[in-house]
């Protein structure tokens, strides 16, 4: 078994919606989940739902998904840059075949989740859970109670319920072992507090040796970096 | 207070606040929205104010306005929306008032595009409005560098009593990076009382102060440009700012850049190393005044064989660097414009292009 096989989070299937606020790393968790669970033999597909930020979204991590078998539904290649809000109709054909895996990659906050609502229809009574994304080091989630604040604004907008915590506690290049753990206190004491379920922690994959994992009651998924700027270079996925 | 991750832009709006500006007016315009975002809710927590002018035009007259009175005040928009600046703007220089603009470049002309470009170098530093202007201009290469200088462009700006631009592309803006915020906060303006129409009973002085631009007479307009003249003469002596890298080597070539393109350059530098291949670079976080005595200086070095201006643009800075070098050594420019960041690899292509001897 790798040494990667080892932190797995458990296997997940049905729709999972991840949402979360600005910049909290929906986009990243999504790639890796996808990519975890591909690698553990299931068949995923994941959807760009982020129609409101303009740079690093899912549609850049496309070919080295597609390498691994991991279908990524995105806007028409000729709309991929364009500032436009646009859902394509695939989304919603993806969800009435869902595969055995689907990952829905939210845009940030209640605005970002808003489309979520107009997809109601297609979910209809599939079985889908919504994962909230929090990253302590990021403004306005950096106490518990904004969390909660944002929970409650993004349940209102998509009009539909959150099931559980990612905690994605990071400071990108500068993670420590120590940030970890903080940041899985915080989770934990969110998760205690807004009685969800914490599904799992991040952490970078260069971190994994250095961490006690006993120190966790939940799964760990590896952060294996793939939305980088243009100077530095993804985490080869094809090993 | 310890590391946070941030979105550029949500930095440049925490900056300006923990440099005491609590006035901030803006019009959204991608890919620069997220200050306003951030600053409607933060502004209030502090007791500032966040006014969405009607558009870039009406804002940069409302800037005009709260500087004229002596308030920290500042903007944030993107190419387009500093075109529609630039009539107040140039007001704003002859008037002689301090109001910092932050630029997060995108594509142009036009319209353009929404991606990281430094196509406004010549609108930032040659102009844009009309008349002999200068701004300060200042360029960020990172995140946590866009906080320091927005924290030193209120200072500068009431130095001067100058506009001070600071100009980053879109990925500035865009990239999230860890950030530190130092615990010294900046306070109000200490010089208001030379400039602004602050009410006659606040100061010391006996004298009114005037804040305009319409000079009628050709002797006293003579005048006027010559003391704008001797500031930024003044800006070139006492205020250019650079990094250098890998500058003490042997290197064979020298490359300008500055912002994301300089990260990249960074790397292509690294790596051009690592095959022992030597080349250096100087990075302007100043573009007006620009490094030319550090540029020309470097370039003259023996076994020094090219100088390369690698921009986001069709070739712009690469100007200021031919004006730097004056004929010493060849000039090259290499560049994209369409939102597209050269890779280290097209960096190293290109240096090895230039140069003969390898």
């Amino acid at each position: 078994m790798s040494a990667i096989g080892m932190y797995s989070v458990e296997q997940v299937t049905g729709i999972v919606i991840i949402v979360g606020n600005y910049g909290s790393g929906k986009t990243e968790v999504s790639i890796n989940l996808a990519v975890n669970q591909r690698r553990a033999g299931s068949e995923v597909k994941v959807a760009d739902l982020d129609l409101v930020n303009p740079y690093f979204r899912t549609r850049e991590a496309r070919k080295p998904l597609s390498d691994l078998g991991i279908e990524v539904v995105v806007p028409d290649e000729k709309y991929l840059q364009a500032d436009l809000p646009i859902l394509s109709p695939a989304i919603a054909g993806l969800i009435r075949r869902p595969s055995q895996l689907t990952i829905i990659d939210a845009g940030g906050n209640d605005v970002g989740a808003t489309v979520l609502a107009a997809l109601a229809d297609s979910f209809g009574k599939k079985h889908v859970r919504m994962l909230q994304v929090v990253n302590p080091f990021r403004p306005f989630t950096d106490t518990i109670e904004n969390c909660l604040k944002i929970r409650d604004e993004i349940e209102k907008a998509s009009k539909m319920t959150i099931n559980g915590i990612i905690g994605n506690a990071n400071l990108i290049d500068e993670t420590s072992s120590d940030d970890i753990y903080n940041g899985y206190d915080f989770v934990k004491a969110l998760s205690e507090k807004s009685r969800l379920a914490l599904n799992f922690v991040t952490a970078p994959v260069e971190l994994l040796s250095e961490l006690d994992l006993s120190r966790f009651s939940c799964p760990v998924l590896p952060i294996e970096r793939q939305l980088v700027p243009p100077w530095k270079k993804a985490v080869a996925l094809n090993r | 207070m310890g590391k946070i991750l941030m979105k550029g832009n949500e930095a440049i709006g925490e900056a300006a606040i923990r440099a005491g500006c609590l006035n901030y007016f803006a019009y959204p315009i991608t890919p620069q929205s997220e200050v306003a975002e951030y600053l409607s809710r933060r502004m209030p927590e502090v007791g500032g104010v966040f006014l969405q002018g009607e558009s870039e035009v009406a804002v940069g007259y409302m800037l005009f306005g709260a500087a004229g009175c002596g308030e920290r005040v500042f903007t944030t928009s993107s190419s387009p929306g500093i075109s529609l600046m630039s009539e107040a703007i140039s007001y704003i220089s002859a008037a002689e008032l301090p109001v910092v603009f932050v630029n997060i470049v995108r594509g142009g002309p036009g319209l353009g595009g929404i991606l990281p470009s430094q196509a406004d170098y010549f609108q930032a530093t040659k102009g844009g409005g009309h008349g002999d202007y200068h701004l300060l201009v200042m360029a960020p290469a990172s995140v946590q560098e866009a906080v320091e200088m927005v924290m030193a462009a209120f200072p500068l700006a009431e130095k001067y009593r100058n506009p001070v631009m600071i100009l980053g592309d879109g990925l500035i803006g865009q990239m999230m990076e860890p950030v530190e915020f130092s615990d010294r906060l900046i306070s109000k303006p200490t010089n208001k009382d030379d400039w602004a129409t602050n009410g006659m009973d606040t100061r010391k002085r006996n004298a009114r102060n005037l804040v305009k631009s319409l000079f009628l007479d050709a002797v006293q307009l003579e005048e006027h440009n010559l003391a704008l003249k001797a500031k930024y003469d003044r800006m070139k002596q006492e205020e250019v700012r650079y990094e250098t890298y890998n500058i003490d080597s042997d290197f064979q070539a020298l490359i300008v850049s500055y912002g994301t393109m300089s990260r990249v350059c960074k790397t292509a530098i690294d790596n051009m190393k690592a095959e022992g291949f030597e080349t250096a670079m100087i990075r302007p976080q100043t573009l007006f005044p620009f490094p030319v005595q550090p540029i020309r200086q470097a370039a003259s070095k023996d076994g020094c064989e090219a100088v390369i201006s690698f921009e986001l643009s069709m070739g712009q800075m690469v100007e200021d660097v031919e004006r730097s070098v004056q004929g010493k050594r060849p000039v090259y420019w290499h560049g994209k414009a369409g939102g597209e960041i050269p890779t280290p690899e097209e960096v190293v292509d290109a240096v090895k292009s230039f140069v003969k001897t390898k």
